[in-house]
């Protein structure tokens, strides 16, 4: 019982955050952070466990955005509709350039990630139906609770945290199946792997077809939340970037370190923003920019990964301080 | 072939020598060291930010602006290198994309606080003006970095391939720990092949500000056509840098030309895709 | 599920509390300063046009909290702090949106529920200035535009939304106008290349002047090109062999400074370049490639008096300030300014409900005015029906002057385009 009892008091923050933390910016904020934690957590699966760094991901996320926003912009429909037609452009983007991208080795492979995505980014931002260069906007006004625009950021704090606790689910399922048991394997050494019989090819593609498909709905998801998806905002290479980063500063490969990562760079981000933006002298940056640079430097395996040594060897400490106890008594 | 068709290759010639200049001190790293840097465009414009300060103190062309670039920038890389580089190369690629990526704001937008948001330029025709051969035009600001290019590249593929100091450093990149048995210092190989990478790279920068414009946030637009020439020359590939260059600046100014610039960049990127899927080591990279 | 493992969240949680816990608060509640929001790019592509609007706006508190009796009968100007509030100072919280619409959104939230901004100016790009006032149209906070002309800005039936400039359809018809002017005077202007990016201005523009164009007989060329372009010689080499009559750019500074120098690289002088302001407004553009593009002319609604009058120590205090010369947006987003400050001191209360009710009563007349506006007055879509604008010409290579039309005009057009 006592090992639950942690986990659960950390989730019931988390679940009571924004009653505690109300202002409509720290709600918001809140929000954010779950949404980025998403995305992350997405990208985890085929970055972290699978250790193939796409920096293309963005290009689901576009996909779950834009089918998000189509749906009410071309169809009047609801955008919580757009997400599974998302999820399967992503799926189907991801099979189709998954096959001959997943045989490029490492940079390679990421360059040619980079690649499709600014290769979608610049057709969207030259096809009229997709909104150009201005994008898609979602419902200004609700019509109904499924347009799910609202002015508080409360609602879709929940959502978000259900989405996360949905994707962050899926991949502890995938990390104890067998694919997650291939996986390992092939980011220690895909030729031993493939020697001993694994189908690495199919394993990896399935990664990446499911980390395609988690992405877009966090791309729906962000879409929802802002009401609009241009290229930039929908399918800029920043965002990739972005998220990347996020899983690798909290710990790429851990269930958990793209949350720790999202939950520290998105606030940092902002308020950095809030504290230095107006002034116009790019302070917000640098002190960001610092800081991401500190953090890689002293902790290039991420934060979470550095919590964890500190407590295993807390963990040893008392485990021997009870030892001597025990001999003493 | 019609006339304005060869002025067209020949700006995407000239074109692409330029991105080749730019991107030969990115191979250098990448293929050495395996490093991802971010960063990279932002060095870029440091060396053209280098090439305006000498012009507005000394009012000195880039005849004084490159070589003082080029030492900056190398310097520059030295402390880079064991400031943030030596330690993030131990770790995963993630590390060095999360580690550059900061570096790269760091950097931009402590010239943006320097500097200010304005777009700067040097005088237009600091490098002579554009001259007609054969009826062609050719800008000399653009045939002087054409020309440093080619140098640039036969300087380093000779560095790498026939020099002591470059079978060092190769060494060091093939196996670490085996160069370090023979006596070679893998951290100080690295260093020099950082500052050189880096100084090549400043180099280009004062030579490019001879006729585009100087802002803090230009190093984002080069830094995304110098991954693409790098990767589809080969990472390490220095002459791979160079062809790839050539053939994207021809390929973008004739998709331009034919069928209109706002595709000549979705072209680059097509070609780049089905010819990394077709040859997964670049032109010139290593299988 | 280990313990470590949930340190995660803990880490994180930790993190997130204790930023919160920082950027909470900052209500301040002093009723003697009545605080307007300011989203503007400050990084990034566009941070050069942000940092002028900023200097700006800095110049327009001065001038409205301090006594500037030298201003005569500008509004604002005469006392210190705004008369209808009681002396109330008038205080600008910036905020950068950094080119993106979502941060823009958050700041106009942040501004709004934190720093209780009475009223919101900005965003410079349209595309940011839609989804920021989105939010402080649920909020009920006006949100008054001194500068974003895309035209769907003001078609959303939004109650709290103002716009002092002129948009789109106005600069086209003022083209229009000019150019039939131009060839009455022998010149020809039948064919027009429309050179623009593939940017939400550049898109939008380009296609509201080709539906103007288009009705009045012109014969159009569309060359577009993706914004932040590494070369334009492709597309320079299309103009010189296409031989346009007018060439009309629509380009950011980056894309425009590339034109002007490759235009001259290339040997190419269109006989008449006309610009959509923008890049070509921007000082830097004319301080880099100002001497190649002598003749150029460009839409203002800004031009500086003669010495002693309000636009003269306006543009002097800005030159002192920023060191650049006023251009024309940041005087736009100056102007815009000055309109909602007036209001709230007409409205005489920081109530919001009150604010709007006295900018959709306003009626400003020009020599209220900074900028070249026949006078300021909302319709109920909350765009200013008197917005106009004039021609004005780069002659020398340093300074624009106007041109056009004649009642408004320094000097005389001067064609063909010099260029160098």
């Amino acid at each position: 019982m006592r090992r639950l009892l942690w986990p659960s008091v950390l989730l019931a923050l988390v679940i009571v955050y924004p009653l505690l933390w109300s202002t409509p910016f720290q709600q918001r904020l809140g929000a954010l952070v779950l949404l980025y934690a998403i995305a992350a957590s997405a990208w985890n699966v085929v970055g972290g466990y699978a250790g193939q760094v796409s920096v293309g991901h963005v290009v689901f996320f576009g996909c779950g955005a834009y089918a998000a926003m189509g749906a009410y912009a071309h169809f009047g429909l609801s955008p919580l509709v757009g997400i599974p037609a998302g999820i399967v452009f992503a799926v189907a983007i991801a099979a189709v350039i998954g096959v001959p991208t997943l045989r490029l080795s490492g940079h390679y492979f990421s360059m040619a990630t980079i690649a499709v995505a600014e290769l979608i980014r610049l057709v969207v931002t030259n096809t009229d139906y997709l909104g150009a260069a201005v994008g898609l906007s979602g419902p200004t006004v609700s019509r109904n609770v499924f347009d799910f625009s609202f002015i508080s950021a409360l609602p879709y704090y929940y959502l978000f945290l259900v989405m996360l606790v949905v994707t962050l689910g899926i991949t502890w399922w995938m990390t104890n199946s067998r694919m997650g048991f291939y996986l390992r394997a092939i980011k220690d050494s895909e030729r031993a792997a493939r020697s001993l019989g694994a189908p690495a090819s199919r394993i990896k593609l399935h990664a990446f077809m499911l980390s395609a498909g988690l992405t877009s709905v966090a791309g729906a998801l962000y879409a929802l939340m802002f009401g609009l998806v241009d290229p930039e905002s929908g399918l800029g290479i920043l965002i990739s970037v972005k998220i990347l980063i996020m899983a690798a500063l909290g710990g790429a490969g851990l269930l958990f370190g793209p949350l720790v990562g999202a939950a520290i760079l998105v606030p940092l981000e902002e308020i950095s923003n809030n504290k230095f933006g107006g002034q116009g002298a790019g302070l917000t940056f640098v002190v960001y920019g610092a800081i991401i640079v500190l953090i890689a430097r002293f902790q290039p395996g991420g934060l979470l990964a550095l919590a964890q040594r500190m407590w295993q060897r807390r963990r040893k400490r008392i485990a021997a301080a009870n030892e001597g106890a025990d001999h003493a008594a | 072939m019609s006339f304005v068709l060869v002025q067209v290759i020949t700006g995407g010639l000239l074109l692409g020598a330029v991105y080749a200049l730019f991107s030969s001190g990115l191979t250098l790293v990448w293929g050495m060291m395996n490093i991802v840097n971010f960063a990279h465009g932002d060095f870029v414009m440091l060396g053209m930010y280098v090439a305006f300060v000498v012009f507005t103190l000394f009012d000195a062309g880039p005849l004084v602006g490159a070589p003082l670039a080029t030492v900056v920038l190398a310097t520059l890389g030295v402390i880079v290198y064991f400031g943030l580089i030596r330690h993030i190369m131990k770790g995963p690629m993630l590390a060095q994309i999360l580690g550059t990526f900061g570096l790269a704001l760091l950097l931009r937008y402590s010239v943006f606080w320097w500097f200010g948001a304005n777009f700067l330029s040097l005088p237009q025709n600091i490098v002579g003006g554009t001259f007609a051969v054969f009826g062609l035009r050719i800008e000399a600001s653009r045939l002087l970095a054409g020309v440093v290019a080619l140098f640039v590249t036969l300087g380093l593929h000779l560095l790498l391939t026939r020099t002591s100091l470059g079978s060092k450093m190769l060494a060091v990149a093939e196996d670490s720990t085996a160069a370090q048995l023979m006596g070679i210092r893998p951290d100080t190989m690295q260093a020099i092949a950082w500052a050189i990478a880096a100084g090549a790279t400043g180099l280009a920068g004062a030579l490019i500000a001879t006729f585009f414009y100087i802002v803090p946030t230009v190093g984002e637009t080069l830094g995304i056509v110098a991954f693409v020439t790098v990767s589809l020359g080969g990472f390490g590939s220095v002459p791979g840098a160079l062809v790839a260059g050539l053939l994207i600046g021809v390929i973008e100014s004739l998709s331009a030309y034919l069928i209109g610039a706002i595709y000549k960049d979705m072209v680059v990127y097509a070609l780049f895709l089905s010819f990394l899927w077709f040859r997964p080591q670049g032109l010139m990279g290593k299988s | 599920m280990k313990f470590k493992q949930a340190l995660g969240p803990f880490v994180g949680l930790l993190a997130v509390a204790a930023m919160s816990v920082a950027i909470a608060g900052g209500a301040s509640a002093e009723d003697k300063v009545v605080k307007i929001g300011g989203i503007f790019p400050m990084s990034g592509n566009a941070a050069s046009t942000g940092v002028h609007t900023k200097a700006a706006l800095e110049v327009a508190m001065d001038i409205i909290n301090n006594a500037h009796p030298e201003l005569g009968n500008f509004p604002l100007a005469k006392n210190a702090g705004l008369a209808g509030l009681g002396g109330a100072k008038v205080e600008v919280v910036f905020a950068d949106n950094q080119g993106s619409p979502a941060t823009g959104q958050n700041q106009a939230l942040r501004l709004i529920t934190e720093e209780k901004v009475v009223a919101i100016t900005g965003a410079y790009q349209s595309g940011i200035t839609l989804t920021a006032s989105a939010i402080s149209e649920k909020y009920g906070i006006p949100f008054l535009t001194g500068e974003s002309v895309a035209a769907n800005l003001t078609e959303r039936g939004f109650k709290w939304f103002f716009r002092t400039t002129p948009i789109a359809t106005d600069f086209a018809k003022l083209y229009t106008e000019f150019l039939a002017d131009m060839k009455a005077a022998g010149a020809k202007t039948d064919t027009v290349a429309l050179v623009h990016d593939n940017t939400e201005y550049g898109t939008s523009v380009a296609g509201t002047i080709t539906q103007t164009f288009k009705d009045k007989g012109f014969s159009l060329l569309d060359i577009s090109y993706a914004v932040n372009a590494t070369d334009v010689q492709s597309q320079v080499l299309q103009l010189k062999e296409k031989k346009p009559d007018v060439v009309l750019m629509i380009s950011y500074t980056s894309d425009a400074i590339l034109y002007a120098k490759t235009m001259q690289a290339l040997d190419y002088k269109p006989p008449m370049l006309l610009a959509d302001d923008a890049g070509y407004s921007d000082p830097s553009f004319i301080k880099a490639v100002g001497k190649l593009s002598q003749g150029a002319f460009n839409r203002s609604s800004w031009s500086v008096g003669p010495p002693g009058s309000a636009t003269a120590i306006i543009a002097d205090m800005y030159k002192k300030k920023s060191g650049d010369e006023m251009d024309d947006t940041a005087a736009r987003q100056m102007q815009g300014f000055f309109v909602l400050c007036d209001a709230i001191d007409r409205a005489g209360s920081t109530d919001p409900a009150k604010i709007q009710a006295a900018l959709k009563a306003t009626d400003l007349k020009p020599d209220q005015l900074m900028m070249g506006y026949k006078g300021v007055k909302f319709d109920d879509k909350g765009q200013n029906i008197l917005a106009a604008g004039v021609i004005i010409q780069l002659q020398d290579g340093e300074n624009y002057v106007a041109v056009w039309p004649k009642g408004n005009a320094a000097n005389a057009p001067v064609i063909p385009y010099k260029g160098w």
